[in-house]
């Protein structure tokens, strides 16, 4: 008895000795050098074609469109972009989204008045962009509008009211949420906004701070698919969301239409 | 007379009864994927570097290609096979689970967004999955139609080496939404796996143990993730990653005191294809002696 637990011993003794070792590793790429599987492209084929002829499919109805603006006008279709993003992400779980941020340069188009077919969003909306949660301060909240004021004039965002006033070689910027209560620069929020503007891209340095990213899997398009089919299911139409997200003076406006604008001050 | 010459007649005077043996190598490439996303066709236009990349009917023609250039392989992958692209939203995985089973994926694991459409749907797509699925840390009491699904570990067995393959979910907390997840409980992926790894080395004997992880490559300590699970966790030689859609070229060795694991992970969308191969020399014995006389590793190379 007392040999076979011996022995037992020296076994696992052995087979510890013997481990596997690595000999080659890549990452293999996987493009066009390499043709499809016939035997798969027999399956996608049908399953593409029904994908696209989705896009016909009317989803709501918009009896107004909703327009983005030009610049100095604002971007109602962002807005409700926005607002899509944080309710989409709020209802996630894991807590309330209290701000949404994203870019107007990725709202390619209007949504013209009338029926609103899949295809439209695609075309409002063509980037496979996900959208992505983050944990920031309150500071980096306000931190985010002022760099977006400064660098891009604003961008569409959700759950805040922002006012730019006071001379044009000294601007004040003044932000609360949506409701008028203060942002606290210590509290923290969770915010939404998309994987390309987290990852940097249009360069807004304070919505690089985001802690805790949580890829959510989301493209916005599906969130705005989604929006709009929850509206119709519910009776209602698509409207533009109430202005006066931002509120800005004409000579500041222009001034940021010239690059002209000083230094922003304020919270 | 070089080192591996010296070695092996070393091994012949010392241990000539283990001569048969010591002339054994058995060979393994295990290829993988991760949070692929129903990216079923490659990148389109508009994409950055990744327009054009990808594509699930290429990876098939590649992993055929390596399969019959190879032979003893294990096609595997590390969850967030759902949710990205049109094709999710209209055949809510089926599709993808359709065409994996037609590439030959040998298992699978369970991300967080394969659960974005609930567990009823999860169920439904993998009806159409003709592999299994690995997973230790998802207590299933809640579900007893997903806990059929998922094998908490699955042996599989080559020329000469024994494969111990299991799976670890990241938690569902902020990430899946209470009703997407119901009766399913998430479980600490380091302590679920301290069985399951003992298990498959003592009691199946496995030469090898690969663990499919959707924890994340590197979460800077917050949390569980892959580069810790080797100082957590003893007995694994490779993990295969997924979860942070990490873009790795070459694996990373992660040692302890305990041996050395390797991690890979290869981004995501099916961009890329991970290939390791491993060897493991019978001759290595052997403790009768005390000394693992082994083959001189040679580079990895990329």
């Amino acid at each position: 008895m007392r040999l076979r637990n011996l022995s037992a011993l020296f076994m696992a003794a052995a087979l510890a000795g013997q481990a596997p070792q690595l000999r080659k590793a890549e990452a293999r790429p996987v493009n066009d050098s390499l043709p499809g599987d016939p035997a798969l492209l027999r399956v996608i084929e049908p399953a593409q074609k029904e994908i696209e002829s989705g896009f016909g499919k009317v989803i709501g109805q918009a009896p107004d469109g909703l327009f983005k603006g030009r610049f100095g006008e604002e971007n109602l279709l962002g807005y409700w972009i926005a607002d899509a993003m944080r309710e989409r992400a709020s209802a996630l779980g894991g807590g309330p989204v209290k701000f949404a941020f994203t870019n107007g340069g990725g709202v390619r188009t209007s949504l013209k008045p009338g029926p609103v077919r899949v295809g439209d969003i695609f075309e409002v909306m063509p980037f496979e962009n996900e959208m992505i949660v983050v944990e920031l301060t309150g500071a980096e909240v306000i931190g985010v509008i002022r760099e977006s004021l400064q660098r891009r004039g604003g961008e569409p965002c959700s759950g805040v009211r922002v006012e730019l006033s006071g001379p044009v070689q000294k601007p004040i910027l003044k932000v609360t949420w949506a409701d008028g209560s203060l942002i606290l620069p210590g509290e923290t929020v969770r915010v939404v906004t998309s994987d390309y503007l987290y990852g940097g891209g249009d360069g807004i340095p304070s919505l690089r701070k985001g802690r805790k990213p949580n890829t959510t899997g989301l493209t916005i398009r599906q969130a705005l698919l989604d929006a709009v089919q929850e509206l119709t299911r519910a009776g209602r139409t698509l409207g533009a969301p109430p202005a006066g997200r931002y509120k800005i003076t004409p000579e500041l406006f222009q001034a940021m239409r010239d690059r002209k604008l000083g230094p922003i001050e304020g919270e | 007379m070089d080192r591996r010459a010296f070695l092996a007649s070393s091994a012949l005077v010392l241990a000539p009864r283990l001569r048969a043996e010591a002339a054994q190598t058995s060979r393994i490439t295990l290829l993988h994927t991760n949070d692929t996303h129903s990216r079923i066709e490659p990148f389109p236009p508009g994409m950055g570097n990744l327009t054009g990349r990808g594509g699930i009917a290429r990876r098939s023609t590649l992993v055929h290609q390596l399969r019959k250039e190879l032979g003893s392989v294990l096609l595997l992958d590390a969850g967030d096979t759902f949710q990205g692209t049109p094709y999710y939203n209209q055949y809510k995985g089926k599709l993808d689970y359709q065409l994996m089973s037609l590439v030959g994926y040998d298992a699978a694991t369970l991300g967080n967004h394969d659960f974005d459409s609930g567990v009823e749907a999860l169920l439904e797509a993998m009806t159409e999955a003709r592999f299994p699925f690995v997973n230790c840390n998802f207590d299933c009491a809640g579900a007893p139609a997903l806990a059929k699904r998922l094998h908490p570990w699955l042996v599989r067995e080559f020329q000469g080496l024994k494969v111990g393959l299991t799976g670890v979910g990241v938690a569902f907390k902020n990430l899946v939404s209470p009703r997407n997840h119901q009766g399913i409980t998430w479980r600490d992926p380091y302590e679920s796996l301290k069985p399951v790894v003992r298990h498959l080395r003592e009691k199946e004997k496995v030469d090898m143990v690969v663990v499919l992880s959707h924890l994340g490559h590197d979460l800077r300590g917050d949390t569980h993730d892959d580069l810790r699970m080797p100082g957590q966790v003893p007995g694994i030689d490779a993990i295969i990653g997924g979860h942070s859609h990490t873009f790795l070229e070459e694996p990373v060795r992660v040692s302890t005191g305990l041996g050395t694991t390797v991690i890979f992970q290869v981004g995501f969308g099916g961009v890329n294809l991970g290939r390791m191969d491993f060897t493991l020399s019978r001759g290595e014995l052997k403790a009768v002696t005390g000394q693992a006389l082994g083959v001189a590793p040679s580079p990895i190379s990329s």
